[in-house]
């Protein structure tokens, strides 16, 4: 169990309203009315949506719509942008997480995220997959190399790196250090991984493994996931929503979105016909 | 050009593909329905000789659907036009095949009395399943749902004037059986044109499809 899964357990034994809401609710994000403005300019109009668990939910959108706001607003990465104001909720667990009371450092290490880019840490493959764990305290050298083997299993890369982790980790490919950040991102073992376009650096060969794997985690973890690839969307996604200037203008299940979308702008949008 | 434009006029140029084969076995029908009307041999042979062209431009049509879908990885609409052609040519090439079938089927009538007294009847059958694929087919060029919805519903029309045209056959007294070969014949025939009809409604139902991606069995 997570720090933040603690800490809502403790919170749910304080509050009989949110436990009411964790059975009413299926899906681990719920937001509600969220608005956000970096400065004076609105990135984010009344948000509602609910991101159900353990499955891969896909947010497309043209650039600058709002959708990798809306990703870094799930574990308040966001909040790094000095400027950035919100209103409105997200509920994790049947809690606010802009709630005075949540810490942000469990909040993080349940939410995990993979970005565009690998950034690997100039360490070795150990160090790198270790550097979570021992930063929440993890020291004995035996429960770390646990936890690194399955880390690095979870990600697929194991059998690869299997006898160089100690060499460093800007000696993989690009598709190896993303899965490597994979693991990283295991290794404090969330229960949320937000990707923002996780392969749109890699090669095709990359992509795909990179694809199977998150296959293969939904099975154990929620994932929400940025691409600018419609295809990306559409082979690896349960539900895919759509964003357009900061809104929400379809939300539902890929299937659906990408055979007979309900709104002319997806349409339009996934057909190639704007953005 | 951009991408998405020649994207556009390689769907158009694909239903102008369908709509080419669409025409030809409207030709196919029209030449069965003479060569029987006329007893004309030769002709019957043009039809089964020619249903090698249908062939070959619909296999053209899957092929230029496959790459269309190969290379611009369509969705949505656009993925649905693509399929509504696959679908609707390979529906046509079977109307063409049931033209071959029916001159095949006329090749084998002798005209005696028990044959010829009925073949008016069995053109007026073939009139409204030809009118059901010309309606069809514009219906298809204008993606109009109203239409194909109507067309649709002419089908139980053919399907009684079926029903009648076979019992009208087989109450006459056959007396040898040469006869009960040439009505077998005709009753062939006359199943074949009621089967163009079914392929025409599989053809409205592709269309509603092709606008609303809603599928609806209109049989």
């Amino acid at each position: 169990m997570t720090a933040f899964q603690t800490a809502v357990k403790e919170n749910k034994k304080k509050s009989p309203v949110v436990q009411e809401n964790i059975n009413k609710e299926e899906s681990i994000f719920s937001a509600k009315g969220l608005n956000l403005w970096y400065g004076n300019d609105q990135a984010l109009k009344d948000i509602n949506l609910d991101i159900r668990k353990n499955g891969v939910t896909a947010i497309i959108g043209p650039s600058g719509c709002g959708k990798s706001t809306f990703l870094k607003t799930l574990n308040r990465m966001v909040e790094l942008v000095p400027i950035v104001k919100t209103s409105g909720a997200i509920d994790y667990h049947g809690v606010n997480i802009f709630d005075p009371s949540v810490n942000l450092v469990e909040l993080r290490s349940s939410v995990g995220m993979v970005f565009q880019k690998p950034n690997p840490f100039p360490k070795s493959i150990f160090d790198n997959v270790a550097f979570g764990p021992r930063v929440h305290g993890v020291k004995k050298k035996a429960e770390l190399k646990e936890i690194v083997e399955k880390s690095l299993r979870g990600s697929g890369l194991w059998d690869e790196v299997k006898d160089r982790l100690g060499e460093s980790a800007m000696g993989l490919s690009g598709g190896q250090q993303q899965r490597l950040c994979i693991a990283r991102c295991l290794a404090v073992e969330p229960e949320v991984i937000l990707m923002d376009e996780p392969t749109s650096a890699l090669d095709p060969k990359s992509t795909l493994k990179v694809e199977e794997l998150i296959q293969e985690l939904k099975k154990d973890y929620s994932i929400v996931i940025v691409t600018h690839n419609m295809q990306q969307a559409a082979r690896i996604s349960d539900k895919t929503a759509f964003f357009l200037n900061g809104e929400v203008v379809e939300y539902d299940n890929t299937d659906t979105i990408f055979s007979n979308p309900q709104d002319k702008r997806t349409e339009d949008y996934i057909t190639g016909r704007f953005g | 050009m951009t991408v998405r434009g020649g994207f556009v006029t390689e769907l158009g140029d694909l239903k102008e593909e369908v709509m080419m084969l669409g025409s030809l076995v409207q030709r196919s029908l029209a030449d069965t329905m003479k060569a029987i009307d006329k007893n004309n041999y030769s002709l019957m042979e043009d039809i089964i000789e020619h249903d090698k062209v249908l062939n070959e431009l619909e296999l053209e049509i899957n092929e230029r659907a496959t790459l269309m879908i190969a290379k611009q990885q369509p969705v949505a609409s656009d993925l649905r036009r693509i399929i509504v052609s696959l679908k609707v040519s390979s529906d046509l090439e079977r109307m063409g095949d049931l033209a071959v079938d029916m001159a095949k089927a006329a090749q084998r009538l002798t005209r005696s009395d028990a044959c010829t007294n009925h073949v008016e009847a069995l053109l007026e059958l073939a009139t409204k399943a030809e009118y059901m694929l010309q309606e069809v087919l514009k219906a298809y060029k204008k993606r109009d749902m109203l239409s194909a919805q109507r067309i649709a519903a002419m089908d139980d029309e053919v399907d009684r004037a079926y029903g009648q045209f076979v019992k009208g056959i087989f109450k006459i007294t056959v007396s040898n059986e040469k006869d009960t070969q040439q009505i077998t014949q005709l009753a062939f025939i006359s199943r074949y044109i009621e089967r163009i009809a079914d392929y025409c409604t599989n053809i409205a139902e592709w269309i509603i499809y092709e606008v609303n991606g809603k599928r609806f069995d209109l049989n």
